[in-house]
């Protein structure tokens, strides 16, 4: 779209066009988000106003942070805890068990990536194998047998039992992306640090890891961006404010009767901040991982 | 030699976490669920304690026997046939506009990600919030257009139900189709368009002679990729309209089968009838994807 060359009457027109779909493209993906911000500042009074709505709070405010983080008595889920308490409890949880499994996978990722990508090892086509046949698999498959045995391990409603179940079943996804990761990096100074008297272990952490560090902040970030958002296996796996997320804490809102949309909002949006973050200033690592790893 | 066997030691040690806990949890459940699928295992007919029995394949013929598995099959299918073209067409437009070179590019293509970051959930939530029938915001902007002139309760009906999910659906998903497909674009050699466009070649004849055929391969991934994550929606449709939380009654208008494979295992405790439905249900989405991937290919070759 140079506009460096004549004006005429067709080409206005297909500007116009363009420029029109362009602002359509922006109005689809921003105003949900737009409208769930705008809820979450706005006032109770100007918020369910009707029929004509507020599109820009008149007086804005962060009140209804405020409430659902403190006093927050109007709902009560989950039991009979207090909003505030189920909140922070699961921001707590969501942090703790999304940083710890991104950090354990990428460890993992790393080791066994290398082992795929580098060395040579009796079985070694096979055992890769049989973690790509992994990729795709939905947990749900093996979800009640799941149960079970997290039942057994005392893991049910823990976060450690949490950790473990995302980094089992993101292993096999991260592992294959590190091992392409690996892959691309150049074998000679590698190979220098071996005959240097290197460990292998020790060639890993600092000749080939530092230079394959792209591919591995995208396998954090993935990571933690996944586990994150995930819902379905809290919802199984949890049952109180020892371990529940805030998708599960949300989830929990939801089902009341009477929805204090104001203050739901922001909840919601503080459920957002990590994911926009992620779109605002790390899209370059995190879009490729995602995208590979889409049939998950 | 001992160079090799150390090398294949160090291999063992490096995989040998993964390859515990894909064992431990993954293969051994995985394989285990499929073998309940072969049992009556319900707690609530032999208690905690009791044992199941060996009924070989009789609960797959009772899924494939009941009106519930078809319903629920059948309202996925339509969330999938309402959600494939729209997104593929919003995805390929977006792509389409970001592949021009203009002002603000990069902000665009930023803004055009978010929803596919955000939780499902909670794009579930947001658009509930939208539709709210007494207070939603849809209802306020088309009022204040001049569109309708009084409130409107969007998910009324079972069908609308199904509809919003699938628009709730498109919206998280589009900027993955977009992504692939504008990755696709970008990497069609410029000069071929530019010799069409020397040719003489209008846009419109250039896009499907030129454009379009070297998209194909991009467009297919896309598709049978989403078809698979379409048809095991769960998150938005459960914070959308099942309104299952606490222990309510699972909204039976947009039981898709994933919600129905939920409410086999955790609400009717049904656990071989579930593990037998789970296997129908990864066979079904796997399957027919794959089949679209051969079909597409066949064609396109």
């Amino acid at each position: 779209m140079s506009g460096a060359r004549e004006m005429t009457p067709a080409r206005l027109v297909r500007r116009l066009g363009f420029w029109l779909a362009a602002i359509a493209l922006a109005l689809w993906s921003l105003a949900p988000v737009y409208w769930i911000v705008v809820s979450s500042i706005s006032t109770r009074i100007e918020l369910y106003s009707v029929p004509y709505k507020h599109w820009i709070p008149r007086a804005p405010t962060l009140q209804n942070y405020v409430d659902v983080f403190t006093t927050g008595p109007k709902y009560r889920a989950g039991g009979f805890l207090p909003s505030a308490t189920l909140l922070y409890s699961g921001v707590r949880n969501s942090l703790l068990v999304a940083l710890l499994a991104a950090a354990c996978l990428s460890l993992l990722a790393s080791l066994a990536g290398y082992a795929f990508a580098r060395l040579n090892f009796r079985g070694r086509s096979f055992l890769f194998f049989m973690m790509l046949l992994l990729v795709p698999l939905p947990v749900w498959v093996s979800l009640i047998a799941l149960f079970q045995l997290m039942s057994v391990l005392g893991l049910i409603d823990t976060r450690l039992g949490l950790i473990l179940l995302f980094v089992s079943y993101g292993a096999p996804l991260y592992v294959w992306l590190m091992q392409t990761y690996i892959r691309a990096t150049p074998r000679d100074i590698e190979e220098a640090a071996l005959i240097d008297g290197a460990s292998r272990f020790r060639a890993l952490r600092t000749v080939v890891l530092p230079v394959a560090l792209p591919g591995l902040v995208s396998v954090f970030l993935v990571a933690f961006l996944t586990v994150w958002n995930a819902f379905l296996i809290p919802l199984i796996f949890t049952n109180s404010e020892a371990a529940q997320p805030l998708t599960v804490v949300l989830s929990l809102f939801i089902g009341q009767y009477e929805v204090a949309w104001e203050a739901m909002s922001a909840a919601a949006v503080v459920t957002m901040i990590p994911p926009i973050l992620m779109a605002l200033f790390f899209q370059h690592y995190v879009v490729r991982g995602l995208a590979l790893g889409a049939v998950q | 030699m001992r160079r090799i066997r150390s090398e294949e030691r160090t291999a063992y040690l490096a995989i040998l976490p993964v390859g515990l806990l894909l064992a431990c949890f993954v293969y051994y459940p995985a394989i285990s669920t499929f073998l309940m699928g072969l049992t009556d295992a319900n707690p609530r007919v032999q208690g905690l304690e009791g044992s199941a029995h060996f009924i070989g394949l009789r609960n797959y013929g009772q899924m494939l026997g009941s009106g519930e598995f078809w319903a629920s099959v059948w309202r996925t299918v339509l969330i999938v046939l309402m959600v494939l073209p729209l997104e593929l067409a919003i995805g390929l437009a977006a792509a389409m506009i970001l592949n021009e070179q203009f002002r603000g590019r990069a902000v665009l293509r930023t803004i055009a990600i978010v929803p596919w970051m955000l939780p499902p959930l909670v794009n579930g939530f947001t658009w509930s919030w939208i539709l709210n029938g007494d207070y939603g915001a849809l209802n306020g902007l088309l009022y204040q257009l001049h569109l309708v002139t009084t409130y409107h309760h969007w998910l009324a009906s079972p069908s609308a139900q199904l509809f919003w999910v699938a628009v709730a659906q498109v919206w998280t998903r589009f900027p993955f189709a977009m992504v692939v497909l504008l990755a696709a674009l970008q990497s069609i050699p410029q000069d071929v368009v530019e010799a069409a466009r020397v040719d003489g070649a209008r846009p419109a004849q250039i896009f499907r002679s030129v454009t379009f055929p070297m998209l194909l391969p991009a467009f297919t991934v896309a598709l049978a990729v989403e078809f698979i994550v379409t048809f095991q929606i769960f998150d938005v449709i459960w914070s959308l309209t099942a309104g299952g939380a606490a222990g309510q009654v699972i909204n039976p208008f947009t039981k898709a089968v994933m919600i129905l494979n939920y409410e086999v295992v955790f609400r009717n405790l049904d656990l071989g009838l579930g593990s037998a439905l789970a296997y129908l249900i990864l066979v079904l989405s796997m399957g027919v994807g794959y089949v679209f991937v051969r079909m597409l290919y066949e064609r396109g070759a």
